[in-house]
């Protein structure tokens, strides 16, 4: 029996389709049986940021309705052994699913795989309670920003009246200069206000926009530090304890030590 | 039966006692007086016709004496609301200075017509 976790934010923008895809093909990577299903009815992302558009021939409206097997609507990853795709619809928009056919879809994906990982719309309204309705843990994304904090806010407050309880945090886009300057805030800043335990954190990091535009998830690139996060984040996730990497920008380079001692950052 | 002085400065009013943590999105509104075991988040927002007790942050909007009783107080260890109303007044704290929270519990109150903030003491 496997995990439906659903993953959420509020906001939009702050990451949760690219978190979606990463930590999904971060759990396949390591031989978990995993399918993520896009709930954004209407504004389908995650197909195109697992590069796997093409080869979409049903979509989760087809499945809720009989037109399909569930079996014929899955897509089924190439680069990876047990990863696949449930993809939303785009010309329907959240009003073509509802709570309990999402209820009874978690349960038949449940059934066959280890993770099953739901990818929220944003917003508060119908597709949020459709992504929710099957899912027993949530993952909520944030970035380090007043607006995107207020919205996981709320967010969690719903949650918790939905009995998810304790969702678990994930902060992205952190640009560590800017909290030491203090113009963004910290991890301890946001900890603070949303009382919930940390899940991850992942620095700001050019590469995901050339992963995502390409459809090829980070997670998968030994060399990318977004990728290294997500990582330890699907490790944790899978109960083990890593320590939070550190969002120093090189911080093992003689240069950049040499750089930090001259300017009196230590 | 005479009052004694001591029992004069009791507030026989219903008062409710919210154990946890208000989030974002969540309010409150009571006939009564109100006290938060917790933080009032930024987007919460509570209503009491009597006075309101935050033993947390209060970052949220807050409304003492919202029946129209202007000696109804508001106090919060931590005072940085985004928005304080008693009875029919109503203010904001001052702009800019967004700078850290500190530990230093303080009363909103009316005096002389105005909502004055001060330190908080116990009254003797």
């Amino acid at each position: 029996m496997g995990k439906v976790i659903v993953v959420t934010s509020g906001k939009g923008g702050v990451g949760k389709t690219t978190t979606t895809a990463n930590i999904g093909a971060g759990l396949a990577k390591i031989g978990n049986k995993v399918v993520m299903v896009d709930t954004d009815i209407g504004l389908r992302n995650l197909d195109v940021v697992l590069g796997l558009e093409n080869r979409i021939v049903y979509d989760i409206v087809d499945v809720v309705r009989g037109n399909c097997r569930l079996r014929q609507a899955l897509i089924k990853d190439k680069r990876l052994e047990e990863m696949y795709l449930l993809p939303a619809a785009q010309t329907k928009d959240k009003t073509a699913v509802t709570e309990d056919q999402m209820k009874e879809l978690c349960e038949n994906l449940k059934a066959e795989f280890d993770y099953v990982i739901i990818d929220c719309p944003a917003g508060i309204e119908h597709g949020f309670r459709n992504a929710i309705a099957g899912a027993e843990e949530a993952i909520v994304v944030t970035t380090p920003e007043v607006s995107a904090v207020r919205d996981a806010d709320r967010i969690i407050g719903l949650l918790e009246a939905a009995e998810i309880r304790k969702p678990k945090l994930i902060i992205n886009r952190i640009r560590s200069k800017m909290v030491r300057s203090g113009d963004m805030m910290s991890v301890e800043d946001i900890l603070e206000i949303l009382a919930v335990d940390l899940l991850g954190i992942v620095p700001d990091d050019d590469v995901i926009v050339i992963s995502t535009n390409r459809g090829e998830p980070t997670v998968l690139d030994e060399e990318s530090r977004a990728g290294q996060a997500f990582r330890n984040i699907v490790k944790r996730i899978t109960g083990q304890e890593v320590p939070l990497m550190s969002l120093d920008e090189q911080p093992g380079s003689l240069w950049g030590r040499l750089k930090s001692l001259f300017r009196g950052n230590n | 039966m005479v009052k004694e002085l001591w029992q004069e400065g009791i507030s026989a009013r219903p008062t409710l006692l919210v154990q946890h943590t208000l989030r974002s999105g969540q309010h409150i509104n009571y006939d009564g007086n109100v006290v938060v075991l917790g933080d009032v988040n930024a987007g919460a927002d509570i209503m009491a016709a009597g006075d309101i007790l935050v033993m947390g942050a209060l970052r949220g909007v807050v409304h003492a004496g919202a029946t129209g009783d202007e000696s109804a107080t508001i106090t919060a260890l931590v005072l940085n609301p985004t928005q304080l109303r008693i009875s029919s007044h109503i203010t904001r704290p001052p702009d800019g200075n967004k700078s850290g929270e500190i530990l230093m519990p303080e009363t909103a109150r009316i005096k002389d017509d105005v909502v004055t903030i001060e330190n908080y003491q116990p009254s003797k």
